[in-house]
């Protein structure tokens, strides 16, 4: 039976991962630019707020709540990657770093808002919607043999797929195009990309605010699939964490901050055992990985290994 | 004319880097930009390309003034560059970056590109078929899966000029193309530039190749700190009084030392 | 009034300054930020804590073993995270960064596994003890503060201005390649960077504890933030920049706190660079470099 395969703890953790993907690449994109954005926890906050905040006062449809999240969250990285095109490397960093704690001391302030650091409950859930829905055209869980939860979590996780796959397949296609080609142009040389014609304005711009809008949009998905939030969970440390997922894999490829993702959220279930000390952990793992790789576990040469070896190897057969 | 410089001075906190100084090349020429090291010629560059913009003066492209335009925009208008210390987008193959080149030649936006439209499905194989014909002009046709920063540097001069080329301009400044070459790539890069000067392209070159100067350009003029010391043909120049007495000086100066 | 709140924020920029510096010296002279210098003034703190606390011992004497223990830590931070990345290939400014905030990840969980995740009281002999003038009341411990960082700072600028291995390490921040045909030995100032930096945020820990009376794993983050702004404010690696910026700020944040929002005065720090990012990028006394080749 299907029941039996399907573990709604593993689900959920399933669910992290995806969204943890969305906030990698959120990092990844504004990076294939050189633009090192620490911002990404704020933005996400700023989706997980507007999204929840509309739900919960307006009673919209979440999938409309998560769009106008992710919305909100893309213009306001247009608004601040406007002036920020002056700072470059730790500059920026720190920059966006600022931006974000900025963005969680108002969260923290505006207590008629936002119910300050106790955070916002009774988020409408993904989940829940969903069946409702699937009830209202007449399919029941035990159709299939599920449970409730294990419905709920399974649709969950399939949408967050289906929409973390989508948000993969548009980078990759866009990062092999003629804007891919600018954005990584001015990585690697800024004044010779704008000196072939490219204006520098327009694609920083526009991969900084799309890295505010996906980090919008899995901070509204997350609100929607938590159910609360607090500003905490948009704090510093969710930056830094965001981050390391992209270094740690690799960010000069997209596969790089995908594998980060998922590595860097199974990494501390799989250290449950020693639970206490994960973190230290994590902490001496980051420094031997830095030393050992500082590009990060994937890149282009080991990409282009494989791909070798995939060749070789078909050629034998 | 398809480019006039019209009295145009440059200051860096106080100091002169150029100082009024005027000159006009006419369609389809090689024209020569020589002088010591520190005499202003790669302001110059940067001057036309507006990378800074000039103190006083204008410069004029096709007669239309073009001073304080946006970098991107001057390239959009036909005038491209290369640096005197190689720019190439390192960790791009050859021919990703002589198809960076043709960015202003060509139009598809997020959506085009992400959906892959068909008129952005055309205008990528024109991209990669022109950036194909140009690495063959320059000979590195056979390079373009290779990574420019693992190019041979005479090679990778090559590459900067194609990557100009494909933004199609008008006019085109080369920037001590010639540096760091041997005898042979010399002279084979006489011939490239003769074979686009011939396809219609105007050169404007910074040089100090001399014999290699004196044979590929049509005039030339000679700034020395900052001012201009004489403007005439290659003829003209080796013969002018002053010319000799700046170059010379300083080259008895370098024999004794 | 007035005059009280001025020398709360003295007191409380002085010791922002001191952790400026630690930021300061680090970038000057490796170009990096050192993600785990408030975790190094973190433990610091702690260390003036469980000496004058648990062991009884004296303040100063406290101040020596702080020093010594913060010292080490930066001479470990730079000898395994930081010269491996050094002069390596595929190194970008990512690698430094990320490095450091393994360490800052590290100190912090390891801390919070020796003495708790709670708030501990830092306790010294004259901590209610205040003097008044008039209507002014001012305490012991903030004369204290005062004097301390304002030596430490007098002291850093002479040593870098007057002795030989301050000079060499301008020279070194200057221009690393020309330093080390000049003959410096930048590898061993660079150590000495790096620990001089750690030692400082070590005397700034204790400082802190004095000053808020409490010490806690979490500390490090919160100050190493603040640091890090003012270092932008003030302008990147400018020791003079690290001063004036953590006066500025340390009196920002108590005539705000005096007079207006309190919730805001963790933002201020940062609302303070984005406002200085936007009008002068390179900070107050920073200085603007060209591009033209």
């Amino acid at each position: 039976m299907l029941a039996d395969f399907i573990n709604p703890y593993h689900l959920q953790i399933a669910s992290f991962i995806l969204i943890n993907i969305l906030l990698a690449i959120s990092v990844y994109v504004p990076l294939s630019s050189g633009q090192l954005s620490l911002g990404s926890a704020g933005f996400m906050g700023v989706g997980a707020y507007t999204s929840a905040l509309l739900t919960i006062h307006f009673d919209l449809p979440i999938f409309v709540g998560v769009l106008v999240g992710a919305a909100v969250a893309g213009c306001l990285g247009i608004i601040i990657g406007i002036p920020s095109l002056r700072l470059s490397g730790v500059y920026l960093a720190i920059a966006t770093l600022g931006l974000g704690e900025v963005i969680r001391v108002i969260f923290v302030n505006w207590e008629s808002l936002t119910k300050g650091s106790i955070g916002l409950t009774g988020i409408p859930q993904m989940g829940r919607e969903l069946l409702k829905l699937a009830r209202n055209v007449g399919i029941e869980p035990a159709m299939f043999g599920l449970r409730n939860n294990q419905f709920v979590y399974l649709m969950v996780f399939v949408i967050l797929l289906i929409l973390v796959i989508g948000t993969i397949w548009f980078v990759f296609r866009q990062q092999n195009s003629r804007i891919g080609r600018s954005f990584s142009s001015i990585q690697m040389d800024e004044k010779a990309a704008e000196s072939m014609g490219i204006n520098i304005t327009y694609f920083k711009v526009l991969s900084f605010s799309q890295g505010a809008f996906l980090a919008g949009l899995a901070g509204a998905l997350f609100a929607h699939v938590m159910g609360y939030i607090s500003p905490s969970d948009f704090s510093y440390h969710r930056a830094v964490e965001i981050l390391i997922f992209t270094v740690f894999g690799g960010s000069e490829v997209i596969i790089g901050s995908i594998f980060g993702a998922i590595f860097l959220t199974l990494i501390p279930e799989v250290l449950r055992f020693v639970s206490e000390y994960r973190y230290i952990i994590y902490g001496i793992m980051l420094v031997i990985l830095m030393a050992v790789r500082p590009q990060g576990i994937l890149d282009i040469h080991l990409l282009s290994k494989f791909k070798r070896l995939k060749r070789s190897k078909g050629g034998v057969r | 004319m398809v480019l006039e410089i019209r009295n145009v001075s440059k200051n860096f906190g106080g100091i002169h880097a150029l100082k009024d100084v005027s000159f006009k090349i006419q369609e389809g020429e090689i024209y020569g930009l020589i002088g010591p090291n520190g005499a202003g010629k790669t302001t110059m560059f940067n001057l036309i390309t507006n990378i800074f913009e000039p103190t006083s003066g204008q410069i004029l492209f096709h007669d239309t003034n073009i001073t304080g335009l946006k970098s991107h925009k001057i390239t959009e208008q036909g005038i491209c560059r290369t640096y005197q210390n190689i720019r190439l987008f390192s960790q791009m193959s050859a021919l990703k970056n002589v198809m960076v080149g043709g960015h202003c030649r060509s139009s598809s936006g997020v959506f085009s590109s992400v959906f892959r439209t068909k008129k952005q499905k055309s205008e990528e194989r024109g991209l990669t078929q022109k950036a194909e014909e140009l690495l063959d002009l320059v000979g590195l046709l056979e390079h373009k899966d290779t990574l420019a920063e693992n190019l041979a540097y005479g090679q990778q001069r090559r590459l900067e000029i194609a990557r100009a080329l494909a933004s199609n301009p008008k006019l085109l400044l080369l920037d001590e193309p010639a540096a760091g070459m041997n005898e042979n790539e010399t002279d084979s890069l006489y011939d490239l530039i003769k074979l686009i000067q011939s396809k219609g392209v105007t050169v404007l070159i910074i040089e100090h190749d001399m014999p290699l100067v004196m044979k590929l350009c049509d005039r030339i003029t000679v700034l020395n700190f900052g001012e201009k010391l004489a403007e005439g043909t290659p003829y003209e120049i080796q013969n002018n009084e002053s010319v000799i007495e700046a170059y010379l000086g300083r080259e008895e100066d370098v024999e004794i030392a | 009034m007035l005059l009280e709140q001025f020398i709360n924020g003295m007191t409380l920029g002085s010791i922002y300054a001191i952790v400026a510096l630690g930021f300061t010296l680090v970038f000057g002279v490796l170009g990096i930020i050192n993600m785990a210098h408030g975790e190094i003034f973190m433990v610091g703190a702690f260390v003036g804590v469980m000496t004058t606390g648990v062991l009884g011992w004296p303040l100063w004497l406290a101040f020596v073993a702080s020093i010594v223990v913060t010292s080490i830590l930066g001479y470990l931070l730079e000898t395994f995270t930081l010269r491996p990345l050094r002069g390596k290939r595929g190194v970008s400014h990512l690698a430094p960064l990320i490095s450091t905030i393994g360490v800052s990840i590290l100190l912090e969980n390891l801390s919070h596994h020796l003495f708790g995740a709670g708030n501990k009281p830092f306790r010294t002999e004259f901590a209610e003890m205040s003097i008044e003038i008039g209507s002014l009341t001012i305490y012991i411990v903030q004369i204290v503060i005062f004097v301390i960082s304002i030596i430490l700072m007098i002291g850093l600028s002479i040593w870098l201005s007057k002795t030989k291995a301050g000079k060499a390490l301008r020279a070194t921040a200057e221009n690393l390649e020309t330093a080390s045909i000049l003959g410096v030995d930048t590898k061993k100032i660079i150590t000495l960077t790096v620990i001089i930096a750690s030692a400082m945020g070590g005397i700034a820990g204790i400082l802190v504890g004095m000053a808020f009376n409490s010490v806690s794993p979490q500390m490090g983050l919160a100050i190493g933030l603040k640091g890090l702004a003012i270092i932008i404010l003030g302008g990147m690696g400018n020791v003079k920049g690290a001063m004036v910026g953590g006066l500025i700020l340390g009196l920002s944040e108590t005539f705000l706190v005096a007079y207006g929002d309190s919730g805001y005065r963790d933002a201020i720090a940062f609302i303070m660079i984005i406002v200085i990012l936007l009008l002068r990028p390179q900070g107050i006394f920073g200085s603007k470099i060209a591009e033209g080749r």
